[in-house]
């Protein structure tokens, strides 16, 4: 009976090796230290503006229809005045064995050989399966066809498509910019440099506190913050085994003793 | 026909001619909209991307942008990675700059009005028309002698776009040239030049600090340079194997700066002041203070004991002891004030109790602590000239008919003044006034004569940030892409005016346009600087590394020459008792505490729609206002989160949705400025209210600024449904570990485990 059980388990162990492959070229990976992120936002605009992200108004905001690849979580814990906020950024977390990409019908969700997990948007029916599945909640369903009033639409970046009615959408890890990296690496006849691809939001980010590289090198900074003390990944029970990585926030226990009491 | 569109027609050829012909007509020929390579344009590569290094014009940070353009189109703006003020950063608002550029709201060219003043009847006229009426107009005032009718009313300008107007209103004879923001840090400047004897903004140097004590102080999301100031926390919290420093937040309302602080200290508002002198004492009688004056400190100081500062600022004496301990004793340390503190009625007062604090912990002129600036290579307006530039002078010689003609560029007063300023009555008074907005605001909306402005992305500029990073640096501001609209730089049309006008401002400012003054000025920086001119072999050569790295900065590190506040200087401007509010205890219980919003500062963010829709840091709000609540005294009220309330000051009321929040006191009510305007495009409009409108008109008689934290106000519920609308909707973790922490105990145990 064992047998037969671990059996069943190898077999869908490798159904479920993301996208087959063996070992990625690539392993992307963002590191975010959550003792440096002040919660400040600009990651979330930079990403509208690098990701043609629709403005949906203030209707379908109450809706829970707005867009937003990467948003800022508060959890905002206590009783005045002994108040504790906490902030963390939350993006796909682009997991190795993601819930999403088992769920698809149309594999219009699935990983790819540098360990991302991409969305091809003309596959895409709809099914909404893999928003429900994913314990992240990050993914975007594109209720409508968005228009941007002119000029708006002159902002739009060429590089990234724009999504239709009925499409569901994520954070890509801003997979052109990796595209471009790659293509200008392998014209030099070499692999990416560290530091070489920078997302959007990693861009943007005023105190430093998001990293983005791949893992496979470890002389990249990525490399070197996924191995501190104090690393987690989000719902790691789970066991989705996600790319982005958090450094825990110091910060002093509620319930210890009370804030700047001496003696 | 061409030989596609037979083809198409071919292929629709069951449905006929008719329809095939109709179809043609729909879609534009093929080619319409394709750029002719034949001779391409110098830049334009499809599908490669330029950049372009420029300044970003926000807020008034000053910080070095790169501006994405592709088939001449701005696509995305990044910081500039070699300015040293936000070190290739940007904030949200630097992002959403591309969204004023291509705003669908803007003003499509020249206009002039034909409805009654503010009906917003206007009439499109050509630029030629445009400038000569106003040419015309000031002519006029010449020919009348009352050239001193003239007043020109601009933003924060540091620039040479400063110094040509200056130029210009000199030789034109008017001595009324006038900078106003709401957010202009005058009583900082003024506290440092009472205190200091600095008549500018220094350095903080947040980076290298150990313990950092924050007045109110949001640096996090608008405070003097927000991103400089985010990189130098971040710096601070975990820059390598150095030591992780704290933070300690001072304020009745916890703001994202004190949202990730390690202490929050609620004080009653308005007694920050006291409570900054009280850890100052503490300094002084534990006799942590070294210097030959320190009984002369003692006894400025000597009403200020943590027992009596307890009883005025609810913070109990231990704690006020323990902080002083650890400021002084935690090397280095440095203490900032800002925002909530500074719009207080004494906000002057209570930043030179801070800067007390500085001097007596040995702060000022050292690395990690308050750096002055070395004098930047082209003086802005000095903070003597600041203080003369009030709003309400304006209105005031508005009013009794001084003001003939006015000019205004860039700013708002209209939406950032108290309601009892009566600026829009004033205005009305003015016989002619023209714009220089790209955007009709509501200031906009009194003009005669509108003549829109490039927004930044279009425009050539330069900027020398202020405050800096204790080195000197400029920034220069080039064009990214061709003007979207009918529009022209702020300085051509100052210029073209001066061509209109003739005579001496004519020959005082005979130049071809804006970009060859500005070249020409730099050029005498060039030729009057050694160290600009440093490894350029001539103006040209340097004025091409000018444009490709968006300016000049000192790369060394800042020196640091230590300064020292005084008692014989100070004596007269420490706070002796809390700053006063308007409004009856018992009739206005509660404090209102006014703030900037993260995106729309002082509303000139709130007409791009990123930033509507971008939520707020603290409480997740989008598109609108709201009022923050301490639930205990929301419960005590009847009010609900959502519901919709009434705040009443005794200059007016507002109705705005509540928003329970654990991070306020219940003794205050806190209100975000940014949101309630008139007018300002279809994101902006009629969306949320301005709380400014029900402020005193409270202005500090020193600098003249305006205190945005000077009344008592009541709460009403005014009915259930107040439409607010927040991303997100849990805020409690539920224990499922989301965000997961370490003490800083452990945290010291596995430092230097860490590798970076």
């Amino acid at each position: 009976m064992s047998k037969i059980v671990k059996k069943v388990k190898e077999r869908l162990r490798d159904f479920r090796r993301p996208g087959y492959y063996k070992e990625f070229e690539y392993n992307w990976t963002m590191v975010i230290d959550l003792d440096k992120c002040n919660g400040c936002e600009a990651c979330v605009v930079a990403c509208h503006a690098e990701n043609n992200l629709p403005i949906v108004g203030k209707d379908e905001c109450s809706k829970s229809r707005a867009f937003n690849w990467i948003r800022i979580e508060r959890y905002v814990e206590g009783e005045f005045p002994n108040v504790k906020v906490k902030f963390i950024p939350i993006m796909c977390q682009h997991c190795n064995s993601a819930p999403c990409e088992l769920g698809c019908p149309v594999y219009a969700t699935y990983h790819n050989q540098d360990g991302l997990n991409v969305q091809v948007y003309n596959r895409c029916v709809g099914t909404f399966t893999c928003a429900t599945y994913c314990p992240y909640d990050v993914r975007r369903f594109n209720w409508f066809t968005y228009k941007w009033p002119e000029p708006l639409d002159q902002q739009l970046n060429p590089d990234v498509t724009v999504r239709e009615m009925g499409v569901m959408e994520k954070c890509t890890f801003c997979i052109q910019r990796i595209r471009v990296a790659k293509d200008r690496a392998k014209d030099e006849n070499r692999k990416v440099r560290d530091g070489e691809v920078v997302p959007a939001c990693v861009q943007s980010c005023p105190t430093g506190a998001l990293v983005f590289g791949d893992r496979n090198d470890p002389k990249s900074r990525v490399a070197k913050l996924a191995k501190s003390p104090r690393r987690f990944r989000l719902l790691e029970g789970l066991n989705t085994d996600p790319s982005v990585i958090y450094l825990k926030r110091v910060m002093k226990k509620s319930g210890s003793k009370k804030h700047g009491e001496h003696g | 026909m061409k030989r596609r569109d037979f083809l198409k027609y071919l292929g629709s050829g069951i449905v006929g001619t008719g329809v095939g012909l109709a179809f043609g007509k729909v879609t534009k020929p093929p080619g319409a909209k394709l750029i002719p390579y034949l001779i391409p344009p110098e830049d334009v590569i499809p599908g490669v991307a330029t950049w372009y290094a420029s300044l970003c014009t926000q807020c008034s940070a000053g910080c070095g942008i790169l501006v994405k353009v592709m088939e001449g189109r701005a696509k995305k703006i990044e910081g500039n990675p070699l300015h040293p003020v936000n070190k290739g950063r940007l904030c949200a608002r630097g992002n959403a700059a591309l969204q004023a550029l291509y705003n669908p709201d803007r003003i499509k060219g020249p206009m002039k009005r034909t409805g009654e003043r503010g009906s917003g009847k206007y009439k499109e006229i050509s630029w030629n028309e445009a400038v000569s009426i106003l040419g015309r107009n000031l002519s006029e005032l010449d020919k009348n002698g009352a050239t001193e009718g003239l007043y020109v009313l601009t933003s924060t300008l540091r620039g040479h776009l400063n110094t040509l107007i200056r130029e210009f209103m000199s030789s034109y004879g008017s001595p009324n040239y006038m900078q106003y923001e709401l957010f202009q840090h005058r009583n900082l400047i003024y506290a440092n030049r009472v205190s200091m004897g600095l008549d500018a903004i220094p350095h903080y140097d947040i980076a290298n600090t150990r313990y950092l004590l924050s007045f109110g102080a949001d640096f996090s999301s608008t405070w003097l340079s927000p991103v400089n100031l985010s990189h130098g926390y971040g710096e601070m919290r975990q820059g390598g194997a150095r030591r992780r420093g704290v933070l300690v937040q001072v304020e009745p309302r916890l703001s994202l700066t004190g949202a990730n602080a390690d202490e929050w200290v609620p004080v009653r508002p308005g007694t920050e002041g006291v409570l900054a002198l009280s850890i100052a004492h503490e300094i002084v009688a534990g006799g942590y203070y070294k210097g030959a004056d320190a009984s002369s400190w003692k006894e400025l100081l000597s009403g200020f004991s943590p027992e009596h500062a307890a009883r005025v600022t609810e913070v109990d004496a231990g704690r006020i002891h323990h902080i002083a301990k650890e400021f002084v004793k935690t090397r280095p340390s440095l203490a900032i004030g800002g925002d909530n503190l500074s719009a207080y009625r004494d906000g002057l007062s209570c930043l030179v109790a801070v800067n007390i604090l500085n001097h007596l912990a040995g702060n000022i002129g050292r690395k990690g602590g308050v750096v002055p600036n070395p004098a930047g290579l082209l003086k802005g307006r000095t903070g003597t000239e600041l203080r003369k530039d009030r709003i309400t002078a304006l209105a005031k010689s508005a009013l009794e008919g001084d003001v003939k003609t006015l000019i205004v560029y860039n700013t708002n007063p209209v939406f950032t003044t108290p309601a009892g300023v009566k600026l829009e009555r004033a205005l009305r008074n003015v016989p002619f006034i023209a714009s220089l907005s790209s955007f009709m605001d509501e200031t906009t909306a009194m003009a005669d004569l509108i003549l829109p402005s490039h927004t930044s992305l279009e425009d050539w500029g330069d900027d020398f940030a202020e405050p800096s990073t204790g080195v000197r640096v400029a920034t220069l501001m080039q064009p990214a892409v061709s003007p979207v609209f009918d529009t022209r730089g702020a300085g051509d049309i100052f210029i073209s005016l001066a061509k209109a006008l003739g005579g001496k401002v004519g020959e005082r400012l005979n130049y071809k346009g804006f970009p060859e003054y500005l070249k020409e000025s730099w050029r005498k920086i060039y030729a009057n600087n050694k160290e600009v001119a440093a490894g350029a072999l001539t103006f040209d050569g340097f004025w091409n590394r000018l444009l490709e790295h968006g300016g000049w900065w000192q790369t060394e590190e800042p020196r640091h020459k230590p300064r020292s506040v005084s008692v014989r200087r100070v004596k007269a401007h420490i706070p002796t008792s809390p700053s006063e509010f308007e409004g009856d205890e018992g009739r206005y219980p509660l404090y209102l505490v006014t703030y900037p919003h993260a995106g729309y500062l002082d509303g000139r963010g709130a007409n791009l729609p990123w930033l509507q829709e971008m939520p707020d840091p603290m409480t997740a709000v989008v598109w609108g206002s709201w009022v923050e609540i301490n639930p205990k005294t929301a419960r005590k009220l009847g009010i609900k989160q959502g519901d919709l309330v009434t705040v009443e000051s005794p200059y007016g009321g507002i109705d705005l949705p509540a928003f329970l929040y654990e991070g306020i006191r219940p003794d205050t009510v806190a209100v975000p400025i940014g949101q309630g305007h008139r007018l300002y495009g279809r994101y902006a409009e009629k969306r949320g209210v301005n709380p400014i409108e029900i402020l005193p008109v409270a202005e500090d008689k020193r600098s003249g600024e305006l205190a945005l934290n000077s009344t008592r106000v009541r709460l009403e519920r005014k009915g259930a449904d107040g439409k607010l609308v927040k991303m997100g909707v849990r805020t409690e973790e539920l224990g499922r570990g989301i965000v997961q922490t370490i003490t800083p105990e452990e945290f010291e145990r596995i430092a230097g485990k860490e590798e970076a």
